[in-house]
């Protein structure tokens, strides 16, 4: 990172590759990738499909193993967690995933679904549990008695937020959202997009915010990283990426995304 | 804790999906034994099988008398008095006696399913979460399969003397089906991202199983056991009438078959009761399992409030022959008039759900219009329409579609079909919905040309070359070598035009073909299909929820809302000063205009369903600036200022307010 920083950053990822092994060839879906982010901020991930944006993501939630580099988060070393560690990581690092319709379990009510992260924790109540989720609800603007109902009987944005509130009920630090309005209308996309805006500003929540759309995540980010072939091609401000972009691929990105215009 | 947003109109977006009282859903396991109580068959095989486990357990209460005790004034004989069911070879009551062998069949089925359930069902869910489970499990199951299972059978019973030995055997041996249905059931389930937000929150995987997967594949499991169960019970049957399972005189279904087949040539009767009764259970078990899978999904699947679709199509009669010949009225160089089109589906009480609700709009030949709108809003349904191509179910009621001054919606279906892909043409979201995996691209797209014109096989191969140049595909020989696994998403797209371009058409009809594209390859296909539309002349109707895309390939805009035209202008005029409130919604909520920092002004709530729209304005209830009258009358289209519409009663209030912001 060129802005040099006072305190340590809350995620600090250091040359981090990853390698898919196929039955034959093998993967290199990250190249040594170095990036960080502040507390409070919020860092957009843009790139084309198979960028390995995703596998970012994915390892710093521990869902791919990591073939070399680091991965730090909140002063401890999260490479390689374990189980059993995973559980207490849980409540400083949450995740939020793309398709709203396979985002819930559609077996399990929403209260269920949302208790579910504290009933891992062992830690709370049984009222404690009942008044954070309708405290996380309230939040993500969807009504109390949203907790009785199955998953079936909310639209797409309802499912997102409520996939929202799963990862805020335990008041973590860096929320990991990976293409969460992607499969949204555009007027869904818009409400999400302001929520997670509040979350950020009213919960000071940083995010590594994953998306291959410019617009979103420029709306959205503190700071851009632009990768190609996994790999970093170009990172900083978010405004400077994208108003003056300094790399080729960046502008041809920039340049193809079509943008309203009149003419 | 503060509340950062305002509940997102939950009115529509509840009645959307679950309705009124959807919450009056019962849970638990309570609730799913009152719902399989519910079903018919469910409640008859349940009670069929009840009865069962009595005389399993109680054979006493269902059949007071002696099952070894003889009548010898009734010996082989049809129901009489007395003996309801007849009786056997030796004169003893054949009801007493089924009744009396029901216990070691039931056992027999019950050891037989325990087993099969106890090893495939953890093995298959272990082996759907973990590679290197799946690798050893699936290995170890096919080993099982191969072996012979009658062989293993016999041997058990040889060496153990236990009827209910051999079944257990039975279960083991068939666990390795049971194991492979659960795995491949489980599999997609274990790749969803709750599972993975589950693991993220440092739920175990032996939690992650029975809450997260299991629920989901019951189903399947079900059935198949049920399955099973029946085929015990046929296996446990035979091994008795063989005699190799319980020794005469306990009775046992197998053993009263076996008896009746001795007497056979006395009394023809005294085959049918055991052998009704293995019927009836087997049919029982089927039926329960499908009724039991049945009432597990119901508890968490949406309840179709959508109208039942109907599987017939449109048929003959149903079209209008009234009054033909009528010229398009509109443009009078207009080479596709849609006019007041409208589509419905029938509706579950009888009537009919309006899907699209009297869409105008005219395309001009080398024009390019955008239909606009987000999902649920009759914009796909309106392409359908235009190319003859709805859903089951779903039907013209009334309107016109003009091609070339002609009103195809008045054609024959024969007629209509020779439209498609000559006349008008159509390319889909997904380019590789198009191209079918077994045939080389080059194939395929001569085959389009074979389909629309009588030419050689060679001077077909030069077309399709002749097409793929076209749709600035450099490398044509060996793209047209390629199968369609070999080439990227956007070369799939570009074939995909080929193919479409294949009947030389003059309508391309093109349904989000960029949505599914990397943002690089957008912007080539948006100008591939610009280029084609002034090369060729085609008037290209573009269906697309992205202001992006629409201003980079069409002049002008119809947006549509809950299945109604909104508004119609040139999109330069809609960028820069929407007249209807919904595309003024829709511009604001686009984060390629937004400004970091600033909310996105949003519209509240989500399209509502086809149901519940109102006689007036669509739109009020997430509408901004809602007027008393926007409620009262339908709301008809105005003309709103040059080659422009709006469908909206206060156009000078929305002008003046967004002016002002």
């Amino acid at each position: 990172m060129t802005t040099p920083t006072a305190a340590e950053p809350l995620l600090a990822i250091n040359d981090l590759r990853v390698t898919y092994r196929r039955r034959r060839a093998s993967v290199d879906a990250l190249k040594g990738i170095s990036l960080s982010i502040q507390p409070g901020q919020v860092v957009g991930l843009v790139g084309e499909s198979g960028s390995g944006k995703s596998t970012i993501g994915n390892a710093t939630l521990g869902l791919v193993p990591v073939t070399s580099g680091s991965i730090r988060f909140d002063g401890r070393d999260i490479t390689r967690v374990r189980p059993r560690e995973r559980k207490a990581l849980a409540r400083s690092l949450q995740a939020v995933f793309q398709n709203p319709y396979g985002s819930l379990n559609p077996t399990k009510t929403i209260g269920s679904t949302l208790a579910e992260p504290m009933r891992v924790q062992r830690e709370f109540g049984r009222a404690e549990i009942d008044q954070r989720i309708r405290d996380v609800l309230n939040e993500v603007g969807m009504p109390d008695d949203a907790a009785k109902r199955y998953p079936s009987e909310f639209s797409g944005g309802q499912r997102q937020r409520i996939a929202i509130a799963r990862a805020l009920v335990l008041s973590p630090k860096l929320i990991v959202c990976d293409e969460p309005v992607s499969a949204l209308d555009l007027s869904i996309q818009a409400q999400i997009l302001n929520l997670m805006c509040a979350l950020k500003a009213e919960r000071g929540l940083s995010m590594l915010f994953i998306s291959h759309d410019l617009a979103v995540v420029r709306y959205i980010s503190d700071s851009i990283v632009v990768l190609r072939h996994g790999e970093i091609v170009e990172q900083g401000p978010a405004a400077r990426v994208y108003e003056d972009p300094r790399v080729q691929y960046t502008r041809t990105l920039l340049a193809a995304a079509p943008r309203p215009h009149g003419t | 804790m503060t509340t950062l947003l305002p509940a997102a109109a939950l009115p529509g977006d509840v009645s959307r999906a679950g309705g009124p009282g959807a919450t009056g859903r019962s849970q638990g396991a309570a609730g799913h034994a009152r719902r399989l109580l519910r079903r018919p068959l469910g409640l008859v095989s349940i009670a069929y099988l009840l009865l069962l486990a009595v005389a399993a357990i109680a054979p006493g209460l269902l059949a007071p008398g002696d099952p070894q005790a003889p009548d010898f004034a009734h010996v082989a004989s049809a129901p009489a008095p007395g003996h309801i069911l007849g009786t056997d070879a030796l004169g003893r009551d054949m009801y007493t006696r089924i009744v009396y062998g029901t216990a070691p069949e039931l056992a027999g089925i019950l050891i037989a399913i325990a087993v099969a359930a106890a090893v495939a069902v953890p093995c298959g869910l272990a082996a759907s979460l973990s590679k290197r489970v799946d690798g050893v499990v699936s290995s170890a199951g096919d080993l099982v399969l191969s072996i012979p299972s009658m062989v293993v059978l016999l041997m058990v019973l040889a060496f153990s003397q236990s009827l209910n030995g051999a079944m257990a055997a039975l279960g083991l041996l068939t666990a390795p089906g049971l194991m492979r249905v659960t795995r491949s059931a489980a599999l997609p389930v274990a790749e969803e991202p709750y599972v993975a937000a589950a693991k993220v929150f440092g739920l175990g995987r032996v939690s992650i199983a029975v809450r997260h997967v299991l629920p989901r594949v019951t189903g399947p499991i079900v059935v198949n056991l049920a399955l099973i169960a029946a085929h015990a019970l046929i296996m446990a049957v035979g091994l008795n009438f063989l005699g190799l399972g319980l020794h005469p005189p306990a009775p046992s279904w197998g053993s009263l078959l076996s008896d009746g087949a001795a007497a056979l040539d006395q009394q023809a009767w005294v085959i049918i009761p055991p052998g009704g009764v293995v019927a009836l259970t087997v049919i029982a078990l089927v039926l329960l399992g499908d009724a039991v899978r049945d009432v597990a999904a119901e508890s968490w699947a949406p309840r179709h409030h959508t109208p039942r679709i109907n599987s017939r199509g449109r048929r003959r009669d149903d079209r209008r022959r009234d009054a033909p010949g009528e010229q398009a009225p509109g443009m009078a160089d207009a080479l596709l008039a849609v006019r007041d089109l409208r589509v419905a589906f029938p509706a579950v009480d009888g009537g009919l759900t309006t899907v699209v609700q009297d869409v105008s709009f005219d395309i001009r030949r080398g024009e390019a219009v955008g239909l606009v709108g987000e999902s649920g809003c009759g914009k796909t349904m309106t392409g359908l329409a235009v190319l003859g191509m709805l859903p089951a179910g779903a039907r013209i009621v009334s309107g016109a579609i003009w091609v070339n001054g002609r009103d195809v919606t008045r054609l024959p279906d024969r007629e209509r079909a020779a439209l498609r892909g000559k006349t008008i043409a159509f390319v889909s979201q997904e380019p590789m919905v198009a191209l079918d995996p077994l045939f080389t691209v080059g194939f395929q797209v001569a085959e389009a040309v074979r389909a629309h014109a009588r030419v050689s096989r060679a001077a077909a191969r030069q077309r399709a070359a002749d097409l793929l140049a076209l749709v600035r595909i450099t490398d044509q020989q060996r793209v047209a070598k390629s199968y369609p696994h070999e080439i990227s998403g956007g070369m799939a797209q570009r074939v995909a035009i080929a193919l479409a371009l294949a009947g030389d058409p003059e309508v391309l009809i093109a349904d989000e073909p960029t949505t599914a594209l990397d943002v690089s390859v957008q912007g080539e296909i948006i100008e591939l299909l610009s280029a084609l539309q002034a090369e060729k002349g085609l008037a290209v109707m573009l269906i697309s929820h992205d202001w992006g895309v629409v201003s980079g390939l069409c002049a002008r805009s119809v947006v549509m809302y809950a299945g109604q035209v909104v508004e119609c202008a040139r999109v330069a005029d809609v960028l820069s000063e929407p007249l209807h409130p919904y595309t003024a919604g829709l511009l604001g909520a686009d984060p390629h205009l937004a400004v970091p920092g600033e909310l996105l002004r949003t519209i509240p709530g989500t399209v509502p369903p086809p149901w519940t729209w109102p006689q007036s304005c669509h739109f009020q209830d997430r509408c901004r600036y809602v007027q008393p009258d926007c409620r009262g009358q339908a709301i008809p289209l105005v003309p709103a200022g040059i080659e422009r519409v709006s469908r909206c009663l206060h156009v000078e209030v929305l002008a003046g307010a967004e002016a002002a912001s």
